[in-house]
């Protein structure tokens, strides 16, 4: 055992230094599944994820005295469990409206891998715990054959589009409506080979709202990775009883020195607005700096224009955040954003300040 | 070459910023859309007023279009059809707006980060201020009015449907609700007007065998002049396709209070309607599964799984497996309902309204203290099947 994590150390040992989110994938030359369940990142992090994160990302890893290895999220052979805890203020400030803040818990998400058939069959469940009633986020079961080349995943889980950010409200997420508050139900075919990676899902696309919904959700997501660089592409086509709605995203990293760079842009049609067919931009780029080890700067600027065929309606949304890791299992995140949008509309010229705390396991 | 990779890089993120200015909101609302789709309105009370000045500039990022969140489209011309007296799709026990009762109002929760579920509205946005809410408390209190306005001149049309078209269900809902994108005349709706068949099996209509089903109640919903409602309590629910119908054309037609009957065509999307006054809506669902009923546990369960040979095939008699006939219907009620178990006696095997202390339930579920789980040798039953199991005996277990 203790053999098997020296080799697992010094092999993370050799990797250069990362971050946290999608950027630490671009940072590595990796794809998502490298380090989470789900090929296509998010949520459980498997062992080589949490190995990872204990002693790549904090500024130094405590250990206690007589004790090797490290926390891998597996209980036994069969299970694995994992989670996420964020919490903090945040404060926002709305040009001539009462300034708010608060402190809070924003999240602590629980996640269960059951290992039925280990490297074929697996049952994933992610759940919110708290604040609030216990929801289920994802739920679903993976088959997975050809060395984990090809699989086949069924139940409720977030849609392959795009880069996955942890901020659902940049908006590349906001806009396409794909974020971590809309799983959907039915069935994904995932590829991974060599540089690729590919998932095609076919779901209910009724964000939740089951009864209602009698159309069909197709999401394709293309990743081409490399060491230093990769591009990729996303397709969604939901067909719906009040109209279709097409989007479309290319993406890409690159990683210069210690800046890994992020960027994504959509175009999204829809035919589902009460005024007829309205087509929108969005688009980010970001910056993160590793200033060193366990520390962070990320920049981004993301772009938003609401309908090509309104002038002058274009938002802005500038963000400065620090992330500091410590320790293991912990990061300290504060953060600046400013919105910039139209002068009437003081929502969309608002600023925003944060300190988070995340703890992941 | 890395340095000069950071230098393109940083360049585009600079011309970027620079380059992509915010609007100037020129000839804009508040919510960024032309002066000519709404201009400026002070905060009030009133429908009118919180879309423009909430759910315009606030909610429709998400709340509109093909993807709406949930369902929910909250644009000017669905957010009362979609809010107003219709149930919560997080929270089944509350409509999203109750007319009167703010604080029973799911909105209202949502938006002031009161929900047991998901986050506070406007997602990742701040929250709307307490001062601008009160006026959505207000208008809810007032009755949760529609927009003031002219009477329309067009067709009422169909906006939506529960179950939507061509939806595939498990469990008949308890209604069936139809939203129209204007105030209808309540003495049109009726079971003349607002129709429900299932094909009789087959899945085909208008051959001779088509079920009508008939509701105790179809009403148009007295706090919010928009919605129909088919009422299916009381309805057996039977496994086959079903047709909704909307009268336009004929005698009996639904009419907007502006007097025009129903633009109903449906052609695969909605509103329905080609523009021109007139035209039956129709639309189908699939109800499949096995239904809390006798006929249906029969043909889903016992007839492939307990009456096979060898088992409980029957005739009735003191000795298992073939005494208890599971062959048929009616012999599964004689041999089921009532009957003390001879494994467990005096537990009866279905006791009529009490599906926990029903001995068929405990063989199923594998919790009987004699004998194996049933179907003895095959797959267990799913907990979907033992529901509408249990759920005929709640009912009471009827033939």
């Amino acid at each position: 055992m203790i053999r098997r994590w020296a080799i697992v150390v010094l092999w993370l040992a050799c990797i250069p230094l990362a971050r946290a989110e999608p950027y630490i994938a671009v940072n590595q030359g990796l794809k998502c599944i490298s380090c989470h369940t789900s090929a296509t990142g998010g949520g459980k992090r498997n062992a080589y994820g949490n190995v990872f994160a204990q002693t790549q990302l904090p500024a130094r890893t405590l250990r206690a005295e007589g004790k090797t290895g490290f926390w891998t999220g597996e209980v036994f052979k069969y299970l694995a469990v994992g989670g996420d805890l964020r919490g903090g203020w945040n404060r926002i400030d709305v040009p001539e409206e009462p300034q708010t803040s608060q402190t809070e818990l924003n999240s602590f998400l629980g996640y269960i891998e059951i290992k039925a058939i280990p490297n074929y069959l697996t049952l994933y469940i992610d759940a919110k715990l708290a604040p609030g009633d216990v929801e289920i986020r994802e739920q679903y079961v993976r088959l997975s054959i050809s060395n984990g080349k090809f699989y086949i995943k069924g139940g409720e889980f977030f849609l392959p589009y795009g880069l996955r950010l942890q901020d659902d409200s940049a908006f590349i997420r906001q806009v396409p409506g794909i974020n971590f508050n809309t799983p959907d139900t039915g069935f994904e075919l995932g590829w991974e080979q060599g540089h690729w990676s590919a998932q095609f899902a076919v779901t209910r696309g009724a964000a939740e709202n089951l009864q209602a919904d009698n159309g069909r959700q197709y999401s394709l997501l293309i990743n081409h990775v490399r060491s230093r660089w990769r591009v990729g592409g996303s397709l969604n086509f939901n067909d719906t009883d009040v109209g279709d709605r097409q989007m479309q995203n290319m993406f890409a990293g690159v990683k210069t020195g210690r800046v890994a760079w992020l960027a994504e842009i959509d175009y999204i049609i829809d035919d589902g607005s009460p005024t007829g067919r309205r087509k929108s931009w969005a688009t980010l780029l970001e910056a993160n700096t590793a200033l060193k080890k366990g520390h962070n700067l990320k920049l981004g600027y993301e772009h938003f224009d609401p309908d090509t065929e309104v002038p002058e309606d274009q938002q802005n949304r500038y963000s400065i955040v620090w992330e500091y890791s410590p320790i293991q299992f912990l990061q300290a995140r504060a953060g600046y954003r400013r919105y910039s949008g139209i002068p009437q509309n003081a929502t969309q010229n608002r600023e925003q300040y944060f300190l988070e705390l995340h703890i992941a396991f | 070459m890395t340095r000069h990779c950071q230098f393109f890089c940083g360049l585009v993120m600079l011309i970027a910023v620079a380059g992509c200015s915010a609007g100037s909101g020129e000839g804009l609302n508040i919510s960024g859309r032309p002066l000519s789709e709404g201009a400026n309105i002070p905060l009030a009370p009133t429908l009118e007023s919180i879309q423009a000045n909430v759910f315009d500039p606030s909610c429709i990022i998400c709340h509109s279009g093909a993807s709406a969140a949930l369902g929910l489209r909250l644009d000017s011309a669905n957010s009362f059809t979609n809010l107003v007296g219709v149930t919560s799709v997080q929270n089944s026990s509350l409509a999203r707006v109750e007319p009167g009762s703010p604080d029973q109002s799911y909105l209202i929760l949502k938006l002031e980060g009161r929900a047991s579920k998901g986050q506070q509205m406007p997602l990742g946005g701040p929250p709307i201020p307490q001062s601008t809410i009160d006026f959505v408390r207000q208008w809810i209190t007032d009755g949760a009015q529609p927009v003031a306005g002219p009477m329309p001149t067009t067709a009422p049309v169909v906006v939506s449907i529960t179950p939507g078209p061509d939806a595939l269900i498990a469990t008949l809902p308890s209604q069936i609700v139809a939203a129209f994108d204007q105030d209808i005349d309540a003495s049109t709706v009726n079971n003349m007007t607002f129709v429900l068949r299932a094909s009789g099996g087959d899945d085909l209509f208008d051959n001779g065998n088509d079920v009508p089903v008939v509701s105790s109640l179809v009403v148009l919903s007295m706090i919010n002049p928009r919605l129909a409602s088919f009422d299916l309590s009381g309805v057996s629910p039977v496994e086959d396709l079903y047709r909704v119908t909307l009268r336009g054309a004929g005698p009996s037609v639904i009419l907007g209070l502006n007097g025009l009957s129903l633009d109903g065509e449906f052609t695969g999307a909605l509103p329905s309607g080609d523009g021109t006054e007139g035209g039956d809506f129709r639309v189908e669902f699939e109800l499949r599964g096995v239904q809390p009923t006798l006929q249906s546990i029969q043909d889903n369960v016992f007839t492939p799984s307990c009456g096979v040979s060898g088992c409980h095939t029957g005739p009735t008699g003191p000795v298992l497996p073939g005494g208890m006939d599971l062959s048929n219907a009616a012999a599964s009620f004689a041999s089921l309902v009532g009957v003390t178990s001879i494994e467990q006696p005096p537990e009866l095997r279905v006791a009529a309204n009490d599906a926990d202390a029903s001995y068929l339930i405990q063989k199923v579920e594998g919790r009987a203290a004699v004998g194996a789980q049933m179907p003895l040798g095959g797959q267990a039953l799913d907990q979907e099947t033992i529901d509408a199991i249990r759920a005929w005996i709640d009912q009471g277990a009827s033939p």
